[in-house]
């Protein structure tokens, strides 16, 4: 087992992956920006450097200055989180060589699955279903448009080395075609420096439902069921649970077996998330792979009993994954709570917190780093805590999130605590007959 | 760490003749040493002032001389600059274990002058002084890690 482990990032996951060190007995390093002096985990942990000055590129995206606190602390291994450097794969190679185990997936899982266009194909050829769509990268524009139509509109433009939106262009007729797909490539290339571009049947509003896995050194790999993370604004999830009440055991079960080949294709290390896409006939698309633990990782822990940030340390140690799943037991739901103003465009709203009070009782669970007097530096995401509640089943998963939102209290900054709250009083939500266009039309 | 008998111990050698008490008990072990140093100056009174410490040596001194190193070494703060490390790594004094100091204190320096190496991922980086003066104190003991912008050298500016 590590001795000592380098948690390279920073707010509620890095006291996440902190919590569990704890419970292991593994000594700590925190890492942190001039900005996260004050931050909770640096104060928790057994010792902590700083990296660097308060933006990203400078500190927590800085791998000479990640790997050199870990040469100068004597940490053996390094849990990168999600963001920042969770996803690189020259990171991962470069934790390698400095003999630093890198808590996730090996650099060539990690480069497979992080393209998105041999990501789609590797899952083709393991019998997982794909959106209908061209077979890599377009060669040429009539190509293009002549599986368009074999395809049939709506179709979507989609960058290989891409995502966050950028590089996609959805073509609602054969006459936009060409235009749309000159300035997808044009958009690629500025965003990632790659303009190569793939097609795919458009699915209009489906639904998110992504696939919890875990693989071990050994050749284990499971999966621990659905989230449902339709509720979305411009692609960031807002509210996730689990399990979907779209998703019914069969379903379960088939898109389990499904991404369990699909991780077993890359012999897959680690905790991973595979997303689909399910539409209306409750056909299921492979969309992409996220080789990461992922932020709403807590709602799966609550209904399957598993600690993730646990199995993920154990699997890099070399051990067998520890909890094997059974089935989904209750209900759970997340609500990611941002510092930002509902009612003005959902503006992020830094600040000091004057006033905090965690909502608790049974079934609560708070994924947070902010405390009272904490202020909440402008250089990172706006994400300042996560509420998780379990019931005996939705209806009461529900009720428990309006007890716990209304008795959040957190004054000096503005959150979409009331947003939440407003969602659940809406009937598409309570009905749980929703998708990914659910927060437009809300 | 029984901090009482420790206490006690600091009051009986501060209070007797004795210079030098070592104990060692069940993984415990304290040392006690005072030293006594007279008064240079003629005209001071004959007593000399002790003081002890457990663990580190101290040197006992009259007030006078204390003030007077004081205003040998404390230059004033606002012609102090500090030199801080632009990385994360490990801080030597020196090119090599077995080579000479780039810097000692009391060197005069001026913008360019390398004044330490800090490595990190086994690549040597040397830290220049980007003033003029002279260097009145050196913040870190050779083969330290260091953080980002921690300060490693008191420049008195020229």
């Amino acid at each position: 087992m590590f001795n000592k482990i380098l948690i390279a990032n920073r707010g509620e996951i890095a006291l996440r992956i902190l919590r569990t060190c704890k419970e292991l007995e593994i000594n700590t390093v925190a890492v942190y920006s001039e900005a996260d002096r004050d931050s909770l985990h640096v104060t928790f942990a057994d010792e902590a450097v700083c990296i660097g000055p308060p933006f990203g590129k400078d500190s927590y995206l800085k791998i000479p200055a990640i790997i050199s606190a870990a040469q100068v602390t004597g940490a053996d291994a390094i849990h990168p989180g999600y963001g920042f450097l969770a996803e690189n794969a020259s990171f991962s190679e470069i934790c390698k060589e400095s003999k630093l185990k890198f808590i996730g997936p090996s650099p060539d899982m990690i480069r497979a699955m992080g393209d998105k266009a041999f990501a789609k194909d590797t899952m083709k050829k393991n019998e997982v279903p794909v959106i209908p769509g061209s077979d890599g990268v377009i060669e040429n524009l009539n190509q293009a448009k002549e599986l368009a139509k074999e395809i049939g509109y709506p179709v979507i433009i989609k960058a290989s080395a891409g995502g966050g939106g950028k590089g996609m262009r959805i073509v609602w007729e054969e006459s936009e075609f060409q235009k749309a797909f000159q300035t997808a490539r044009t958009e690629a290339e500025a965003a990632f420096a790659n303009g190569d571009v793939y097609l795919e049947k458009y699915i209009e509003n489906p639904r998110h439902i992504e696939i919890q896995v875990m693989g071990d050194q050994h050749g284990n790999i499971y999966h621990y069921g659905e989230r449902d993370c339709s509720i979305q604004r411009r692609h960031q999830k807002l509210i996730e649970e689990s399990p979907s009440p779209a998703v019914d055991e069969d379903l379960r079960t088939r898109m389990g077996e499904a991404a369990i080949r699909g991780a077993q294709s890359v012999n897959y290390e680690g905790a991973g998330t595979i997303e689909f896409l399910l539409d209306k006939h409750q056909n299921f698309y492979f969309m992409e792979m996220n080789t990461r633990i992922q932020v709403e990782h807590p709602v799966t822990e609550l209904v399957y009993d598993v600690d993730l940030v646990r199995q993920q340390i154990l699997v890099a140690a070399g051990e067998k994954i520890e909890a094997k799943p059974k089935k989904p037991h209750g209900h759970a739901i997340e609500f990611r709570i941002n510092a930002e103003d509902p009612e003005n465009n959902f503006r992020p709203s830094p600040g000091k917190i004057s006033s905090l009070h965690f909502p608790g009782g049974y079934g609560v669970r708070i994924d947070s780093h902010i405390y009272q007097s904490y202020s909440i530096p402008p250089y990172y995401d706006s994400l300042i805590a996560k509420l998780i509640v379990w019931g005996k089943n939705r209806e009461h998963a529900i009720m428990r999130g309006k007890r716990a939102l209304s008795e959040f209290i957190v004054e000096g900054i503005k959150t979409t605590i009331p947003f939440h709250l407003q969602v659940l009083e809406d009937g598409r939500f309570k009905s749980g007959n929703f998708d990914t266009s659910f927060l437009e039309k809300f | 760490m029984d901090l009482d008998l420790i206490k006690k111990l600091v009051k009986i050698v501060n209070s007797s003749g004795v210079t030098d008490l070592e104990i060692e008990e069940s993984g415990f072990r304290v040392k006690i040493a005072k030293k006594i140093r007279s008064s240079q100056v003629i005209t001071q009174p004959q007593t000399p002032i002790a003081s002890a410490q457990p663990v580190v040596q101290t040197t006992a001194l009259t007030a006078e001389e204390t003030a007077k190193q004081k205003a040998e070494i404390e230059p004033t703060a606002a012609n102090l600059h500090e030199i801080r490390s632009p990385i994360v790594g490990t801080f030597y004094r020196a090119p090599a274990p077995d080579a000479d100091s780039y810097a000692q204190v009391g060197a005069v320096v001026s913008p360019g002058t390398v004044l330490c190496i800090v490595e990190a991922m086994k690549l040597m980086n040397e830290i220049e002084s980007d003033v003029n003066g002279k260097i009145v104190k050196i913040l870190v003991e050779n083969g330290k890690p260091v953080e980002y912008n921690q300060p490693l050298f008191l420049i008195e500016l020229a």
